[in-house]
């Protein structure tokens, strides 16, 4: 299974994220945001660590406002992260640890993570989807 | 809710003159105004091929709006409205729209003129550009090594371009060359949240990435002789234009207020629009004037942000060019993303309106009373950006703007996506065929700068023609960049 591909969009950056759980689309879409936008780690140097909790007005809120919370941590902190664990994850709540490394270099710079457009559906073969825009 | 589909044809266009069409109020049933779109028929094919149309339909849908949703000739897709939009609704029963605004609130322009011709400075341009580059970051999102207290961010925040001047960065005129004297009065700082502070804590006098640029150009060509000399302009002159906003912080403040507005929005004010990135509440409810103050902030964060610019490239000058190198000065700084209080006259009646300019840049008229009195016989100047490596325009706000809110376009507007320009030409090729060109181009690495290529935008000359002939701007100046200094 992909994690994600790439649409078309005139100026700014649109993906749709694949995944077979919640817990996964969220990871994913974190993965897919940083691969698509090339935010590359500094390779060696040490693991970093944080921690998310937000609470959201729905579910597809909470993913864009998930993926937010992330570009903040990637902008103050210079880190970019690789994976997502979610202890929990709820409708309209999530607590989350990621992990990274140091941010080395950005293919380009996300602004943010937008609404508009936003896409939650179960797709071919049961597997979530969402397509998500950004703001670039 | 889902964005709300339409299949529009172009017999549903009325055409109203050779640069202005219109989509009439019955067009869709929650249309509370028609649609205005200021371009040339050719323009309008482009228009039409991407979502612009139906998201610009969608802003003549929000509550309050007056007159007309308008577009400007450089408009493309982009979320919410289009990119290219002015919309002015009614204070006592419009809304506020942070996703209207945008992530980059008071993305501008800032042009400084310089006495040096071309022939002069030539000698000494790769300099100029290989020290501007050094002296100013322009890449990766990235900041200044030092980062400010948030006591600073706070003063930063409610003082603008103003608190740096008087720290000795920067002249009076500088302030008074500014869209609201480098400062929006209604700004607070405590309506800006401590992660929107956090990430403007190292970003004040940096140029980001993405279209932010810094261009060394020159006066290429003069159409209206007498407003360009009241303007200091003259042909062969060297000027400066700088292209950025309010970075991290301003994306945060937008951020952390569509977050706040969604469930209001839905909830509290049960306000119907077609996208949720509207995230709209009433003007005047606490929530909506808490946002006009965040946004007002932010837009003085920007300021701050120029001026600082401003003070390194002065100093980047005199270490070129001798400390005898006359100072540049501030020919203007303006906004193209932002919301402003103004008055016009709607169906002879004066009316306070929240005039919402999404990559549109204001233009006020000869005799405006918020220009400067440099200006009040010109009209404030309106500077365009052309896309990298493109002309620029300078031109001077009219009285025949008022059909547009005053307002003019902001630059020549995509026309193809950053996917499809990667595609068709490589980074390296993009710079060697400016360098052919005899321009300099300074950038920390070629990503990024493919989709800034030239071809993946609309002709500036063919937008700018459009603005002058419908009346919303006239033509003083052509600039074309000498030298480039990008973000990556």
């Amino acid at each position: 299974m992909k994690k994600f591909e790439v649409l078309e969009h005139k100026a700014d950056l649109k993906i749709k994220v694949f995944a077979k759980g919640k817990k996964e689309l969220f990871e994913n879409a974190m993965i897919a945001m940083f691969e698509a936008a090339q935010y590359k780690p500094l390779a060696g140097g040490e693991e970093k660590k944080e921690e998310i909790k937000i609470s959201s007005f729905d579910f597809s809120s909470l993913l864009v406002d998930f993926l937010n919370e992330v570009l903040y941590l990637t902008e103050t902190k210079k880190e970019v992260y690789q994976r997502a664990e979610f202890e929990e994850l709820s409708e309209t709540g999530l607590k989350a640890r990621l992990w990274g490394r140091e941010l080395k270099t950005m293919g380009v710079n996300i602004k943010a993570a937008t609404y508009h457009q936003l896409e939650l559906k179960k797709g071919k073969e049961g597997l979530l989807e969402a397509i998500i825009l950004f703001d670039v | 809710m889902m964005f709300k589909k339409v299949m529009i044809n172009r017999s549903d266009f009325k055409k109203i003159n050779d640069w202005l069409w219109e989509i009439p109020k019955d067009f869709r049933s929650d249309m509370r105004v028609s649609c205005r779109i200021y371009a040339s028929e050719k323009m309008l094919g482009q228009i039409f091929r991407d979502q612009s149309i139906p998201q610009l339909i969608n802003g003549a849908t929000l509550p309050g709006i007056v007159r007309y949703a308008i577009a400007m000739p450089d408009c493309h897709e982009g979320y919410s409205v289009p990119i290219g939009f002015v919309g002015a609704m009614d204070v006592s029963e419009g809304i506020i729209s942070p996703g209207a605004c945008g992530f980059d609130i008071n993305c501008g322009i800032r042009l400084l003129k310089s006495e040096y011709s071309e022939k002069e400075l030539k000698p000494y341009l790769e300099k100029l550009a290989t020290e501007i580059q050094k002296e100013v970051p322009s890449g990766l999102g990235m900041g200044r090594e030092k980062k400010l207290s948030l006591q600073e961010i706070d003063r930063i925040l409610e003082r603008g371009a103003v608190y740096l001047a008087e720290r000795g960065y920067g002249r009076k005129e500088d302030i008074e060359n500014c869209e609201g004297a480098g400062r929006l009065e209604w700004a607070e700082s405590r309506a800006v949240s401590y992660h929107a502070k956090n990430r403007g804590r190292d970003q004040v006098g940096t140029l980001g990435s993405g279209n932010h640029f810094l261009e060394i150009q020159k006066v290429a060509e003069i159409f209206n002789p007498e407003i360009a000399k009241d303007f200091g302009l003259f042909e062969g002159q060297v000027v400066v234009m700088v292209h950025t906003g309010s970075r991290g912080l301003g994306h945060q403040v937008c951020s952390d207020y569509l977050k706040e507005f969604i469930p209001l929005m839905y909830n509290k004010y049960k306000i119907k629009v077609p996208d949720r990135e509207f995230a709209c509440v009433p003007f005047n409810s606490p929530e909506g004037q808490k946002y006009f103050s965040a946004m007002a902030s932010a837009a003085n964060y920007a300021w701050a942000n120029r001026q600082m610019i401003s003070h390194y490239l002065r100093e980047t000058w005199k270490k070129v060019l001798g400390q005898k190198a006359k100072e540049l000065e501030v020919l203007y700084d303006v906004a193209h993303n932002i919301i402003k209080r103004e008055k016009y006259k709607i169906n002879g009646k004066e009316m306070d309106l929240i005039v919402h300019r999404k990559g549109a840049t204001r233009a006020f008229p000869p005799e405006h009373p918020e220009i400067p009195f440099r200006y009040q016989k010109t009209g404030q100047p309106v500077i365009i950006p052309g896309s990298m490596g493109t002309a620029s325009y300078v031109l001077a706000g009219v009285q025949t703007g008022e059909q547009a809110f005053f307002s003019t376009s902001h630059g020549a507007g995509r026309t193809m996506s950053r996917r499809a320009a990667i595609k068709r030409i490589s980074g390296s090729q993009v710079v060697n065929r400016l360098a052919d060109k005899g321009i300099i181009i300074k950038c920390r690495s070629f990503r990024g700068i493919a989709e800034e290529a030239p071809m993946a935008y609309k002709d500036i000359d063919r937008v700018v023609e459009v603005v002058h002939r419908a009346g919303l701007s006239q033509k003083v100046a052509k600039l074309v960049p000498l030298a480039v200094v990008k973000g990556e």
